[in-house]
């Protein structure tokens, strides 16, 4: 919101009070100011030159070299200007000047070979208008040499603050001067309003019947005859175009006027238009059209409010006026709408049409119901100036349902217990008073007030303290440098995805992080996902269901910027829907949290010291492994191969915690890995925390490391292709004696020599005990043992024997 | 005079000596001391000044001192040419060694992890809350009443008409506040959503970590303690702050909580926009309404809540000037941190 300095001064003096000062208390009190305009800065070195000569450039055709007298000599000045002309008094910028608009500083330079020493400025470049086809010709006397600022009365200071939506009275050039007198302790002057009213009694000309008497509490109207529509005189232009707005003409001016001095926005009906010269204040009952003045027809919704004649709906209140009921060139007569609405039902409507204005704005953040008839007058009173009209006897006020001041106590030890310091009693009162509150009664520690009600942030006395703490600032309020701990126990949610993120970083992944918000395509390849009422755009309308698209999206971009070795993990909730109906409460849904590792490409860079080794599917699974272990689940998982058909996988496998899937992964299928763009292979398994998350982990308690040498054997055998290394591992450790503690693969290979259905595998098997020494017998018996089993239970036979 | 100065040559070289290893340096040690320019030799010129009676003397000493230098320089200038002939193996010690490779965490967990330490120390605790939320935990039990302006702070993206994409990390607060009793002082980190177009300074998705501590004599000035304390662990000892007046519904008295700007101290650059400000949180102290969402007596307990962005954070701390980049995940950012 703008705000005018030259114009706030009307109602506070602001003399001795630097700009700088104004703009840091300001926003040291919530009214944040984020930008200012000083234009006695901005218009620096820019003066009122007249141009003496104009000659064509000799080396381009839209160029001239101009004369410009500066007051006191000619300057010369390049100018592509198409209406540039002598006799004409123009902005010049000299050198050192800055240009409004650019912030770009003129110097001395040569244009095509000659000098130009500064520039003939257009409106745009001033900030003052959007005309940037010519220079600026300056209309009427101005003496020669004297600044623009001086000459066109370019003096003030624009702020623009922005406004939080709790400070509805803060929208206006009162409600600025009102906090800026409790900041610097100045008189707030509000405009005194005398009428010269008419002999015609208002009730004659014009009547006001509220039936929605909820949504509009009060409707106050006066009514101007007579009246001659023109552009507005200078000083209201002046305002006007200050804060940003462009003058219409002298009604709607003086409406915009009022509105941007004191918060109440009004209408202006060509009370001759208004059928049987009547307001109706109702809301519609069923869907219906309006053309409002912008000439757009707009579809209502059943109970919008509405402003209508004795027959028709003349303008959606609260939010913008009929083009049925305009005022026009021809209009002479005009009604003053000046009303308190219901916030909530102009933001309902607001919000339904699609459509913000200033008023709908000030109205959905509340206005006072106690000003209407000030506005009211404040406008026919300016009216009458800038028109001419006559203001018509009396006003019109319905009013049905009072709103009172609210009494707010406040206590002076609550201030304390809040803030953490004492604020003196005296300086909350004057802090109060300044602000509009008054304190009614000194009951010592309490202290009870009024709020007016151009306040409706403040309904309580937190809302109180909150005045004294930004009004006094809350550079007041001490820093403490002590804190008092609570020795009760810490709980810390995120303690397992720590663990799981420090796992996947010692593996050597890296953490990928994407946005859960995917196209429908890509979200409902995994899941049942859920929709955006609202969504951005097509390709982030659903939630994902599951980690793998947005990886597998990550692996395909990374790989098209030729980055094709790639280890990746994330952690992110997953959504998936239940039901089919819009979701009701949070049965509807799941939310979980899922881990995904992806391997896709090299293991490492090419190195000069080893062949490349590319993942695979078992690095894969020695990874999946390895976290397992991290997490001390390693001994408790059931693997399961292949178990679901369904899956997006070649190659899967599932890890079981009694008989719940808590992850799985394979190879990503290529048919599915087309869709990405992929056509490396790519290797990834997802696990379901919220399943591990409170499974009470193993704990690891310290084993004694082994004091007796262990027995080694090694044993290779030739099985058909179809043998698994797990069924074999099995059997071997089932029919072991119990000094036999582990199996392992250590050589795996198939060649022609052993026949096309076949394959080799050679074990180590671990021998010890642990309180002695075994002899090589006992280990050769069971080994041999074992080999004679394993050959006949398989139909295998020893290799290299 | 003259022995001092030779006492002083002789620590010198004795130090210098001492510390080299290449050919290079033992080069640079022969010119500095040994040459027909070197120390050495300035001392054997400064002989001539010497009264006749000492000269004698002196002249032994400086003897003495050429004897030990050039024998210490000739011992090492054996011992490093041997030891570079020695060495030669069949290894190409210039080969670079073999990769290995170190895994990343997000910049964002990084930033995340950083200020979660800060604050479990001074004991807050970590909860977390689930991201498609209730209208009633995002807004309504946080004080912004249905068809309220406030709303407007936060574009939000809804499921249905009750459910939504949480717009903050504050209804953790709700959620935990509904869970426990006070005292209550934690942390809630997350991601959250906002309906905004997306640019290069905002995303529809981000992260947040709220904070919220409920006891019997909480005040504002513990919430500017605290604040203060973590800014200063966080960004750096030597910074300016301000507390500005500001509005959220959840929380009244509110607050913005500004710091000095870090990358230029203030004077005013581009990140901090020329205002020598930069805005890092929001905070304020707990909004009794919201107590009373939560059933808690908003006569006997006062507290306060903050809230941080983390992008926001770490496109300060690391200078990056694109939102975007976070959530691209390029290889090749990844792996800067």
């Amino acid at each position: 919101m703008k705000i005018s300095l030259n114009w706030i001064k009307n109602y506070i003096d602001l003399s001795e009070i630097s700009v700088e000062e104004i703009v840091n208390r300001l926003t040291m009190a919530g009214l944040e100011v984020e930008d200012f305009v000083d234009q006695n800065v901005l218009y620096k070195n820019l003066i009122v030159g007249k141009i003496t000569e104009v000659k064509k450039h000799p080396n381009a055709d839209k160029l001239t070299i101009c004369k410009v007298n500066d007051g006191s000599q000619d300057v010369q000045v390049i100018c592509g200007a198409p209406n540039v002309a002598e006799g004409q008094k123009v902005v010049l910028a000299k050198p050192g000047a800055v240009v409004p608009k650019t912030k770009l500083q003129i110097a001395k330079v040569k244009m095509r070979d000659i000098e130009s020493s500064g520039m003939i400025c257009s409106a745009d470049e001033l900030e003052l208008g959007d005309d940037h086809t010519g220079i600026l010709v300056l209309e009427g006397e101005f003496k020669t040499g004297t600044s623009i600022s001086e000459a066109l009365g370019l003096n003030d200071v624009i702020l623009e603050i922005a406004v939080t939506p709790n400070r509805p009275d803060a929208l206006s050039h009162l409600g600025v001067a009102r906090d800026l007198c409790a900041l610097f302790n100045r008189e707030l002057r509000i405009p005194k309003i005398e009428l010269k009213e008419s002999e015609t009694d208002v009730h004659t000309l014009a009547s006001v019947e509220i039936e929605d008497k909820l949504n509009c509490p009060r409707y106050s109207s006066r009514v101007i005859t007579e009246v001659t529509l023109k552009p507005s005189p200078d000083w209201l232009q002046k305002r006007i175009k200050s804060i940003g707005l462009r003058p219409i003409n002298n009604i709607v001016d003086v409406t915009n006027f009022v509105l941007h001095e004191t918060c109440q926005p009004l209408h202006a009906f060509d009370l001759d238009l208004l059928a049987r010269h009547k307001i109706v204040v109702k809301s519609t009952g069923e869907k219906t059209k309006f053309k409002t003045l912008d000439s757009k027809e707009r579809e209502l919704s059943e109970n919008t409010l509405m402003i209508c004649d004795a027959e028709k709906y003349v303008a959606v209140a609260g939010v913008m006026g009929g083009e049925n009921s305009e005022v026009t060139e021809k209009t002479t007569n005009i009604l003053i709408e000046s009303a308190y609405f219901n916030p909530a039902s102009i933001r309902r409507t607001s919000k339904y049409l699609g459509l913000s204005t200033d008023a709908s704005y000030h109205f959905e953040r509340g206005t006072d119901p106690s000003n209407t008839i000030w506005a009211a007058e404040r406008a026919a009173q300016l009216m009458a100036e800038v028109s001419g009209g006559k203001i018509a006897k009396g006003t019109i006020d319905i009013y049905p349902f009072k709103i009172l001041s609210k009494e707010i106590k406040l206590r002076l030890t609550r201030i304390t217990k809040l803030l953490g310091y004492e604020v003196a009693k005296s300086n909350v009162v004057r802090i109060l008073n300044k602000l509009g509150i008054n304190v009614i009664k000194d009951l010592g520690d309490t202290l009870l007030t009024v709020v007016p009600t151009f306040r409706p942030d403040i309904e309580r006395e937190v809302d109180l303290i909150e005045e004294i703490a930004r009004i006094s600032g809350y550079d007041k309020i001490p820093t403490i440098s002590k804190i008092s701990i609570t020795l009760d126990r810490k709980t810390d949610d995120s303690k397992f995805h720590e663990i799981l993120r420090d796992t996947a970083t010692e593996l050597e992944l890296n953490e990928i992080i994407n946005n859960p918000l995917q196209s429908y395509k890509l979200a409902s390849l995994t899941g049942s996902a859920i929709g955006i009422s609202n969504p951005l755009s097509s390709d982030m309308n659903y939630l994902r269901t599951s980690l793998i698209p947005g990886a597998l999206t990550v692996v395909s971009n990374n790989i098209k910027k030729g980055e094709k070795n790639l280890a990746l993990f994330e952690i992110g909730n997953v959504f998936n829907l239940k039901v089919n109906d819009p979701i009701k409460s949070f049965e509807d849904f799941t939310e979980i949290t899922s881990l995904i590792l992806i391997l896709t490409g090299f293991k490492t860079n090419r190195q000069w010291h080893t062949r490349d080794e590319s993942y695979d599917f078992y690095s894969l699974k020695g990874l999946v492994n390895a976290f397992n272990r991290k997490i001390s689940l390693d001994n408790v998982l059931i693997d399961s191969y292949n178990a679901n058909e369904k899956s997006i996988y070649d190659n899967y496998f599932e890890k079981i915690l009694k008989d719940s899937v808590i992850g799985a992964g394979g190879q990503v299928k290529s048919d599915f890995l087309e869709y990405f763009d992929i056509e490396q292979n790519v290797f990834c398994f997802e696990y379901d925390l919220g399943k591990l998350k409170d499974v009470p982990q193993n704990k690891r308690l310290f084993a004694e490391p082994l004091k007796y040498p262990k027995v080694s054997r090694d044993v290779a055998f030739v099985f058909d292709k179809n043998v698994t290394f797990e069924s074999v591992r099995k059997f071997i450790i089932q029919n072991g004696s119990e000094l036999l503690k582990s199996v392992s693969i250590f050589d795996l290979f198939e060649s022609k020599e052993l026949g096309n259905d076949k394959k080799s595998m050679a074990f180590n098997l671990e021998y010890f005990d642990w309180n002695r020494t075994l002899t090589e017998e006992e280990v050769d018996n069971d080994f041999k043992n074992l080999i004679t089993l394993v050959v006949k239970n398989f139909d295998a036979h020893l290799r290299g024997n | 005079m003259l022995s001092e100065e030779i006492k002083k040559v002789r620590d010198k070289f004795d130090f210098e000596i001492s510390t080299v290893r290449t050919p290079d340096q033992l080069e640079k040690i022969r010119i500095k001391y040994i040459s027909r320019s070197g120390l050495v030799s300035e001392l054997f010129n400064q002989l001539k000044k010497v009264p006749p009676d000492e000269k004698p003397e002196a002249g032994k000493k400086l003897n003495s001192l050429r004897e030990q230098i050039s024998d210490k320089f000739n011992q090492l200038k054996s011992s490093i040419e041997s030891k570079n002939s020695s060495t030669k193996t069949d290894l190409d010690l210039t080969l670079p060694g073999k990769d290995i490779f170190i895994g990343s965490k997000h910049i964002l967990t990084q930033t995340l992890d950083e200020i979660k330490s800060i604050f479990k120390g001074m004991g807050f605790s970590v909860f977390e809350g689930p991201e498609l939320e209730s209208d009633y935990n995002n807004f309504e039990a946080l004080n912004f009443p249905p068809d309220h302006p406030a709303r407007d702070m936060q574009d939000t993206f809804f499921v249905s008409k009750d459910f939504l994409l949480r717009t903050h990390t504050s209804p953790v607060q709700i959620r935990v506040m509904k869970n426990q009793s006070p005292p209550v002082r934690a942390i809630m980190p997350g991601r959250v959503y906002r309906n905004e177009a997306v640019s290069a300074r905002s995303y529809c998705v981000f992260h947040q970590v709220e904070g919220l501590y409920v006891d019997t004599d909480v005040t504002f000035a513990e919430l500017k303690g605290t604040l203060v304390s973590f800014a200063h662990q966080f960004y750096g000892e030597k910074l300016e702050y301000r507390f500005r007046p500001s509005f959220f519904p959840f929380t009244e008295p509110s607050a913005e909580m500004d710091i000095s700007c870090f990358n230029c101290e203030g004077r005013g650059c581009k990140l901090c926009k020329s205002t020598g400000w930069l805005e890092i949180l929001g905070c304020g102290m707990v909004d009794p309404n919201v107590f009373k969402h939560v059933n808690y007596d908003a006569e006997k307990y006062t507290g306060y809540a903050f809230g941080m962005g983390i992008e926001r954070i770490a496109l300060m701390k690391y200078g990056i000037d694109d939102i975007r980049i976070f959530f691209e995940n390029d290889i090749r950012f990844l792996k800067q941190f």
